[in-house]
């Protein structure tokens, strides 16, 4: 590779952008020659100026364009859907009309015969049960059935009803709800939304394990950055560096790694320069090294370990 | 509920679940609104009028790429006009004129991905003020792909598909958008 490859490449290099064989070609380059050594030196530090020249939404701004979509809402009507989507919908399952679509389509046809037969037949119909309870804002599960007699049938049917709860979010029975809510592990929004309410209170230590768990265990990124944002304040707490410093070590996501770091070095303790120092021997992110070489500097350390 | 049931509740209508799908993705496209434009009133425009349309299309939604990919689909393109209108009518000053003197709208938005970042704190006012003249001057493409990959983290195959474009293509675009900010800021950096 020559020098002016080199210089033509260097944004793609730091933006992680080049093949493997691109890259090892460029790092040996760098390494024998001083002056793309020194390029890539300035290549880094325009894009650390550049990082430090983002804007980022105030929470006000966040608060009143969210207040002002939902007043708009009110008077917006969706689209409807059209006649096959509402079909789709009815059975949660979403066709490809790919070759073959017109027994796909046959098919489909029968079910919605049946299911618009199902449906249209009257309630009050001679010998049928009730089921307007399943129908109601209630969860239900069919445990198990039965056969009653000719043409009847018995069915044990699990339900849960719904209720509204209220309070203050510095009430612990409000905050235990919302920590169960926090590890739903089937509903990332709820999660989300419920770790972006306990961010607020990480005084109390139950929602600080909370946030801790959700920083080591959730699978969702989002989730795992609200609950680093509660953290921020108690990053010298020895509990919170201790399980951030698992995190940066072993979550996949860059995003959470440069948040980690950013609360890790707040205090500028000594005993950070090692784990930066083996975070760069593994890193393979080019952004967040950059945040672990400047941390070091920072903090007048090496950035290699001899 | 994941993402693709929350798609398919607010595809019946529910707009509880559209609300929670709003807001896992809201935060970023304020930002990239707020950084591609620079006010934060045009940015508030864009993000309203994305998720209108969001809202008013969700059932022509079909699932044949991700729900990013279409929602910054959206927003990139509103975005992009935007851009090319100010372009237009040279409106690229974020300065106004107030009862106490000239006011640049940008400096009450907060800047930097880290608080408490020295290396920010320390940077001068007159870097700053060089990076939004350079980042202005850039094409509206440039500078929407250069956003997308430098503050957002996408991938420039991904950058691709949302501007409707190939890999490459993104690629040399970003590639100049460097390449300008490098001959801009060379005497600063």
């Amino acid at each position: 590779m020559k020098c002016e490859d080199v210089k033509n490449s260097l944004p793609l290099f730091l933006y992680g952008e080049m093949s493997f064989e691109a890259e090892e070609r460029l790092e040996s380059h760098v390494d024998e020659c001083d002056g793309c050594r020194a390029l890539l030196k300035r290549e880094r530090e325009l894009f650390q100026a550049l990082d430090a020249a983002e804007a980022v939404p105030s929470a006000e701004l966040l608060a009143q364009c969210r207040a002002e979509l939902r007043g708009r809402l009110g008077s917006v009507e969706p689209e409807p859907a059209g006649f096959w989507n509402r079909v789709r919908d009815g059975f949660s399952i979403h066709f490809h009309f790919a070759p073959g679509w017109p027994q796909v389509a046959g098919a489909v046809a029968m079910l919605v015969i049946g299911f618009l037969g199902a449906r249209m037949t009257p309630a009050s119909f001679p010998g049928s049960f009730r089921s307007a309870s399943i129908a109601e804002p209630a969860t239900s599960r069919v445990r198990y059935v039965e056969p009653a007699g000719p043409g009847r049938v018995q069915i044990v049917v699990d339900e849960t009803t719904q209720r509204t709860l209220s309070g203050s979010l510095d009430d612990q029975s409000i905050q235990r709800l919302l920590a169960t809510a926090a590890k739903d592990p089937s509903n990332d929004g709820l999660r989300v939304e419920s770790v972006n309410l306990l961010k607020s209170q990480p005084q109390s230590a139950e929602v600080r394990k909370v946030l801790l768990y959700a920083v080591q265990h959730d699978p969702n990124a989002g989730v795992r950055l609200k609950a680093l944002d509660g953290l921020r304040d108690f990053a010298d707490d020895p509990e919170t560096r201790q399980t951030l410093t698992q995190v940066l070590l072993k979550d996949d996501c860059p995003g959470v790694r440069t948040q980690v770091i950013d609360l890790l070095i707040q205090h500028h303790a000594p005993s950070m320069v090692g784990v930066l120092q083996e975070v760069m021997g593994k890193e393979d992110n080019n952004y967040v090294r950059m945040r672990c070489q400047r941390a070091l500097h920072d903090m007048g350390a090496s950035a290699e370990t001899y | 509920m994941d993402e693709s049931e929350l798609i398919r509740a607010a595809q019946r209508g529910d707009q509880r679940a559209f609300e929670q799908l709003v807001r896992l993705y809201d935060q970023n496209v304020l930002r990239m609104a707020l950084n591609l434009l620079r006010s934060p009133e045009d940015a508030n425009d864009i993000y309203q009028e994305a998720f209108l349309r969001v809202y008013k299309n969700l059932h022509a939604f079909r699932f044949d790429c991700s729900f990013h990919t279409w929602l910054y689909r959206i927003v990139t393109n509103l975005c992009l006009d935007a851009l090319r209108k100010r372009r237009v009518r040279r409106e690229e000053d974020t300065v106004v004129e107030t009862s106490e003197g000239y006011l640049n709208r940008m400096d009450t938005v907060e800047e930097g991905r880290a608080h408490g970042d020295p290396q920010r704190q320390l940077m001068s006012s007159q870097l700053r003020v060089r990076i939004r003249q350079v980042l202005d001057e850039l094409t509206p493409r440039e500078r929407t792909v250069f956003e997308m990959r430098h503050y957002h983290g996408l991938r420039l195959r991904a950058i691709g598909e949302m501007l409707g474009t190939s890999e490459e293509a993104a690629k040399n675009c970003l590639f100049r958008a460097t390449q300008k900010m490098r001959a801009a800021l060379g005497d600063f950096v």
